[in-house]
């Protein structure tokens, strides 16, 4: 019952990274580009639901609409800075543009709404529900439940959007070729310029998801830029599905990591080293591990290096 | 040294910088002479950052964890072993150089945005072990009581004593870059940057000058880090945390990446603006990002670029003159008599495709073998294969009778094979005679071979030399004194071809050498190739162009699909039916085949 309990805690933990994660590699895909502000603009959807809330004072999911335009707004904002003055550079000025402008929004956030964390409404309700009564301990939060739903609703809208819309096929030509695809005709900055704007919509969602149980606080960027960056690796650069797999993988170990001494009653003697510190030393252990022996990550690589 | 207005604008800077320090330190309270203190070892910092980020170009984000172990290191050292700054120095040092060594080889190979990952995850283990291991590092708080800098046991004392300490540390190590990236060592990694394929063909290896980057770079951020646990009096997790690293990015890009002066001119502007705009203080890192953002876009060059390129356009920049011109003399190669070039049975598949299917070949010493066959036959995949860009699934290629299967492209080149790339790959701001001279003894280029060279480099004015003669032979002497992206596209290729025989090869690979030539220029290149032949040098040439190629070589070779189809004298290839089939695609042997572009 408490493998299943983790499986339930990472998938909600999973879902939310995966919108991260997706946001990333979506505009890796379209520029060729790191975003490393990908990390601020999760934090700063923590901040802007925040904001909404004590102007609307609406449950989370009702949030949810606005807070996306708003992000998209701020995406871009961010591809007219930082991408399209330099898009003809090489890859790494774009990185450190981003990495620029996540400073910015990072210390933005901190003028505006201070350095301490904070919580943003619950997206339906702060119950849970307890399948099979007391006694078997399943527990599922209407907060976990609603991100993974929410979370999966994005995602398919996204797949469905990709898959059946003429917008969809011109940003999947974009991704894949910019230079073939302005030569078919296909307004190739306007779709950067969009993928930009779906990538923070992502990344805020998240942040809407994710700062209910976590907090938000201004410094909280560069770990999820982390988390992004290290699913859409061992994922295999540039793949879509790869990159949810990815986040759901670095879920499942972040939830998994201190229930092993129960879940293994033999390492009960060592339970105390099963902490947060421990939790991170060994998860970027083994990501070193696989970007030296494995750098095409867990699946392949789906960009291949143009020469 | 020539007076060209890039040195001009650095004599003026470093005029300039010298001027305000003293005055600084004979006028300024301890305040702000502190201050000033830091911005140098932020200068020192920032020069280190420059040999990866700058030379190298790779975005390493760990100089903070080496700043930090450096500074721990000398810290710990004097706090519990009572070990004064200097003493302690080879090992604040030391530490850092040795972590960088042990991570170089799982980390350097990466590409960028993979480094760039690898290096964060490195810093941010390691400020987890700072703040985490109590015992040794006082945890969050950091260890207090660090005692002042101490030279031959004279404790430095605050004020002026410690900013002359430390900018004299700043002098010595600037020198040092300095003395670094402005020769041979320097275009090297300009190359390794630029056009990195070409570095490799002309047998540099580029692994070696990164990893070389890569340990000075932490080198100078240990001292950096020593210095400042002794200038502060604590060292706490800060030292080592993400915002060194955006302040030492911000430098270098707002400074420069690769002028040692555009370092300490970043490090003093910026460690000093929140102290000369006081509401600032609480936001400098905002004041960095935004920063950041504008000289990312408007002035990509640094400060230090964008003050030289003006200056270049406001003042007449003289040309030097092209140096006189000396013949390299040829390589001396055992087993001269054994074929130049021997392949067995050589094949690669990528995916479904057999791009190359049990191809057998040979080049005798002194001949030119050309390598028809239709588009997507294969004819680039075996020059790849020879030159060690990809590696064979099954099949041998033998050099003088020495088994070099699957050798790296820069062995390959020290061996004695050269190559020239469908598209010209020339580092750009470099002048066609550096490009040039580069690939003479390009192998010899290293840290100790920098750090002998005085004033001038003999080394590099014979290269020069050299490079001038084999301009002239390719019949690009107009050009040498040119940057090299500003030639024109048929002497670019000339350009490269003299490239190729600096490295003094005894097989050159020819990559579509006549593509986009007029058939006058066509003329000049095959006769200045046939010439090569004849001082040994062996030539295989892919072409489609057979009025150009037949005459040329001695022997040609046709591949279709992957497979050797027709092997001979060109006139008996031409019209081979298998050879005019693959072209043609008619199974009618042609009267008379035509086969012009």
């Amino acid at each position: 019952m408490l493998a299943l309990q983790l499986l339930f805690n990472a998938t909600a933990l999973g879902a939310a990274y995966a919108l991260v994660a997706l946001g990333f590699v979506l505009v890796l895909n379209a520029t060729g580009a790191v975003n490393f502000a990908q990390g601020e603009l999760v934090m700063a959807g923590g901040f802007v639901a925040l904001a909404l809330d004590r102007l609307l004072a609406l449950p989370g999911l009702a949030l949810l609409p606005p807070l996306l335009l708003i992000m998209a707004a701020i995406g871009l904002a961010l591809a007219l800075l930082a991408y399209f003055p330099i898009r003809r550079r090489p890859a790494d000025t774009v990185f450190i543009s981003t990495i620029a402008v996540g400073i910015i929004l990072a210390n933005g956030a901190n003028a505006l709404f201070g350095p301490e964390q904070q919580t943003t409404p619950a997206l339906v309700g702060t119950g849970a529900w307890r399948p099979g009564g007391s006694e078997s301990g399943l527990v599922i939060p209407y907060q976990s439940a609603a991100t993974i739903l929410v979370a999966a609703g994005l995602i398919i809208a996204l797949h469905l959007v990709f898959t059946r819309t003429q917008l969809g096929r011109r940003l999947r030509a974009t991704a894949q070729d910019r230079e073939v695809a302005a030569a078919i005709g296909i307004p190739v900055d306007r779709m950067v310029a969009a993928t930009f704007m779906v990538g923070a919509a992502l990344a805020g969602a998240a942040g809407l998801l994710l700062s209910r149980s976590f907090f938000v606080s201004p410094t909280d960027g560069g770990n999820y830029m982390l988390k992004a960056y290290v699913a859409v690796t061992i994922g295999g650069w540039g793949s879509i599905p790869g990159a949810v797999l990815g986040a759901l993988l670095i879920a499942l170990f972040e939830v998994a990591f201190p229930a092993l001494p129960a879940l293994v009653p033999a390492l009960g003697p060592y339970g105390t080293g099963f902490n947060q510190v421990w939790s991170t030393i060994v998860l970027d252990g083994i990501i070193l591990l696989i970007l030296w022996r494995r750098p095409q990550g867990l699946f392949g690589e789906a960009v291949r290096v143009r020469a | 040294m020539r007076h060209t207005p890039a040195t001009l604008v650095n004599s003026l800077a470093l005029a300039g910088l010298a001027a305000y320090l003293v005055w600084s330190g004979a006028t300024q309270p301890n305040y702000p002479l502190r201050v000033l203190s830091i911005a140098g070892i932020y200068g020192l910092l920032a020069l280190g950052y420059q040999f990866i980020f700058g030379h190298a170009g790779a975005l390493a984000l760990s100089q903070a964890t080496f700043m930090g172990l450096g500074a721990y290191a000398s810290g710990i050292l004097a706090l519990r072993y009572g070990l004064p700054f200097d003493v302690a120095l080879p090992l604040s040092i030391g530490a850092p150089v040795l972590l960088a060594a042990v991570v170089a080889a799982p980390v350097l190979r990466l590409q960028t945005h993979y480094f760039a990952l690898a290096t964060l995850i490195i810093s941010q283990v390691a400020l987890l072990v700072a703040v985490e291991w109590q015992s040794l590092t006082g945890g969050a708080n950091g260890l207090g009581g660090v005692p002042p800098i101490q030279l031959l046991g004279t404790p430095i004392r605050a004020g002026w004593p410690l900013l002359a300490t430390v900018w004299g540390f700043v002098a010595a190590g600037t020198l040092l870059a300095w003395q670094l990236g402005r020769g041979r060592l320097g275009q090297a990694w300009a190359c390794m940057r630029a056009a990195p394929a070409a570095a490799a063909s002309i047998g540099i290896d580029a692994a070696r000058l990164r990893f070389v980057a890569f340990l000075l770079s932490a080198a100078y951020a240990g001292l950096a880090g020593s210095l400042y646990v002794h200038a502060l009096r604590v060292v706490s997790p800060d030292a080592l945390a993400f915002p060194v690293v955006v302040t030492c990015l911000t430098i270098v890009v707002v400074g420069s990446r690769l002028r040692p002066l555009g370092a300490l001119l970043g490090a003093v502007l910026i460690v000093q603006l929140p102290e000369w705009f006081r509401d600032l203080r609480d936001y400098s890192l905002l004041a960095y990002g935004c920063i950041l953002l504008l000289v990312i876009v408007l002035a990509p060059a640094g400060l230090l670029g964008t003050l030289e390129d003006w200056a270049a356009r406001l003042l007449p920049t003289p040309t030097p003159p092209t140096p006189a011109p000396e013949a390299p003399s040829p390589r001396t190669t055992p087993n001269a008599q054994r074929p130049v070039l021997e392949i067995r049975t050589l094949s690669r598949r990528f995916g479904g495709v057999q791009a190359l299917d049990a191809v057998s070949l040979t080049v005798r010493p002194g001949e030119a073998l050309g390598l028809i066959g239709p588009n997507g036959s294969g004819k680039t995949t075996l020059v790849n294969l020879v030159s060690g860009l990809y590696t064979p699934d099954t099949g041998t290629v033998r050099l003088h009778g020495t088994d070099i299967t699957a050798q790296p492209t820069w062995r390959l080149a020290r061996a004695g094979i050269a190559r020239t790339f469908q598209t010209v790959a020339l580092v750009d701001d470099m002048t066609a005679l550096d490009n040039v001279a580069l690939a003479v003894d390009a192998p010899a280029i290293g840290l100790l071979a920098t750090l002998r060279t005085g004033a001038s480099d003999p080394a590099q004015a014979t290269a020069r030399a050299q490079a001038a003669h084999l301009l002239a032979r390719m019949g690009a002497s107009d050009a040498a004194m040119q940057p090299a992206g500003s030639l024109a596209y048929g002497i670019r290729r000339r350009v490269e071809i003299a490239r190729a025989l600096a490295a003094r090869p005894t097989l050159l690979l020819l990559d579509e050498p006549a593509a986009g030539l007029n058939e006058t220029e066509q003329a000049d290149l095959a006769a200045r190739l046939r010439a090569l032949l004849e001082d040994g040098t062996a030539l295989l040439v892919i072409e489609h162009n057979m009025a150009f190629l037949a005459p040329l070589v001695d022997r040609m070779a046709c591949l279709d699909a992957g497979r050797l189809i027709a092997e001979g004298l060109p006139a008996a290839v031409k019209s081979d039916p298998a050879v005019v089939e693959a072209y043609l695609g008619t199974p009618e042997p042609a009267p008379a085949l035509q086969m012009t572009p």
